[in-house]
């Protein structure tokens, strides 16, 4: 592969959108080219720096307020028009109603806690990017290290697992922290993605599986088990995030 | 109206409305103005509405995004005197809203020059080029849903995310040169 052909392409291989062949090529060119190696470096920190600083502009309660009333009075209209229908439609609709509330009042009350980990999530993944961090304290790709060197460090034990054969190769672990809580992070790697999986400990949450969301462009996985808390976090794609999180949530 | 029964309504919401955040990102970055962006995802929400029964695709998201698109776009043709389309004029977008934004409320006095500094450059790009940086960094879609939406082959998707990020790069290499002298 040429640099012109590698300029073409890196977005879109930086974007994961390249059939495996080609991510090879434009893989192995990076090697032997320092010149295309400084332009995908300076796009990674350009990505990094929009997905953690660009401004998310969310609808303000004005506009939920009114988009939720319009569907409500296009709705009401129509019931209007089919009044001589059977109740057992009101009385489903009315069941429907309950329940939206009370996923509603769920989400209400357990929303801001889960957002603003998640938002500490995000804030560690991206300063353990920065230039000026260390991304492992303790870089090994045996876990046999890793699992130890946590000993005395922090009072809980995480998972640690390799999964080279799934295409994660495990990098090393640091010491890290989620807002103020203390925590294990350990650091895998995917094709030229860095994930951070972020463990502590969980309080009195029960297990739970796994569930991804998007913040700031960052997929982040989180699932509790054995009492500890665990959020993996990347820019890459969904599917790859999910996996890895079923890998390290598994029994095995 | 096509919608044939009451539970489309409650449809509608569960896989439309849930998108207000994205939509009005979207809006909001492509119209550059808070009013602008919240008239045209009215707009864009009475649109899908009566279109929903019949003609959205697979994936009511990018349908969605698509029609929000469309209603931003519209809302700036016919609002030019209000919608800036042309030159992005920074005094104008203070910082007032952007503290507005979901920053995290830790973030620093740095992260905020930070913020501000990237919403100009990004709003300064040509809106074809600000689109896809919105839809790819913000919203983290893949280039083929970003092609359905903005309605190009993924080809271009591809071309435009490519120049767009150089455009940016080049405003980030001058203002790190502007700092450092």
């Amino acid at each position: 592969m040429n640099c012109t052909h590698a300029h073409q392409i890196l977005d879109a291989w930086i974007d994961n959108e390249l059939d495996g062949a080609t991510s090879t090529q434009i893989a192995l060119h990076l090697k032997e080219c320092s010149a295309c190696l400084a332009l995908k470096t300076g796009r990674d920190q350009l990505r990094l720096k929009v997905r953690a600083h660009a401004p998310y502009f969310n609808a303000p309660t004005s506009l939920r307020h009114s988009a939720e009333s319009f569907t409500g009075k296009a709705g009401s209209t129509r019931s209007n028009k089919s009044n001589k229908k059977p109740s057992w439609r009101m009385t489903g609709a009315l069941i429907s109603i309950t329940a939206c509330m009370g996923v509603l009042a769920g989400y209400l009350i357990g929303a801001p806690a889960e957002n603003s980990m998640r938002e500490q999530v995000v804030g560690s993944h991206v300063a353990s990017l920065s230039d000026t961090q260390q991304l492992v304290a303790v870089a090994s790709e045996d876990r046999h290290i890793i699992k130890p060197w946590f000993q005395g460090k922090i009072d809980f034990a995480p998972a640690v697992k390799e999964l080279s054969k799934e295409g994660f190769m495990l990098q090393g672990a640091r010491l890290d922290h989620v807002g103020e809580r203390p925590a294990a992070a350990l650091v895998y790697r995917i094709r030229n993605h860095t994930i951070n999986v972020f463990v502590w400990r969980a309080g009195d949450e029960r297990s739970a599986a796994p569930v991804t969301t998007v913040v700031r462009g960052f997929s982040v996985t989180s699932w509790t088990n054995g009492g500890l808390r665990y959020s993996a976090i990347s820019d890459v794609n969904r599917p790859d995030l999910e996996r890895l999180a079923q890998l390290l949530n598994s029994e095995s | 109206m096509s919608l044939q029964k009451d539970s489309d309504l409650a449809h509608f919401k569960a896989t439309v409305i849930v998108h207000l955040d994205a939509a009005y990102n979207l809006a909001r970055w492509l119209t550059r103005d808070e009013f602008s962006a919240e008239e045209a995802v009215q707009d864009a929400c009475l649109r899908a509405f009566r279109a929903f029964g019949s003609q959205r695709g697979p994936n009511v998201k990018a349908w969605f995004m698509a029609v929000v698109r469309n209603a931003s776009l519209d809302w700036i043709k016919q609002n030019k005197w209000r919608a800036t389309t042309d030159e992005y004029d920074e005094e104008l977008h203070s910082a007032a809203d952007l503290s507005r934004s979901n920053a995290t409320p830790e973030a620093d006095a740095i992260q905020h020059s930070e913020s501000l500094w990237l919403r100009n450059c990004i709003a300064k790009l040509p809106h074809e080029y600000r689109e896809v940086i919105v839809l790819r960094e913000l919203e983290d879609l893949p280039y083929k849903e970003i092609s359905a939406i903005v309605n190009v082959p993924i080809g271009t998707v591809m071309s435009r995310l490519a120049r767009g990020r150089d455009l940016l790069q080049q405003q980030l290499t001058e203002s790190q040169k502007g700092s450092s002298s």
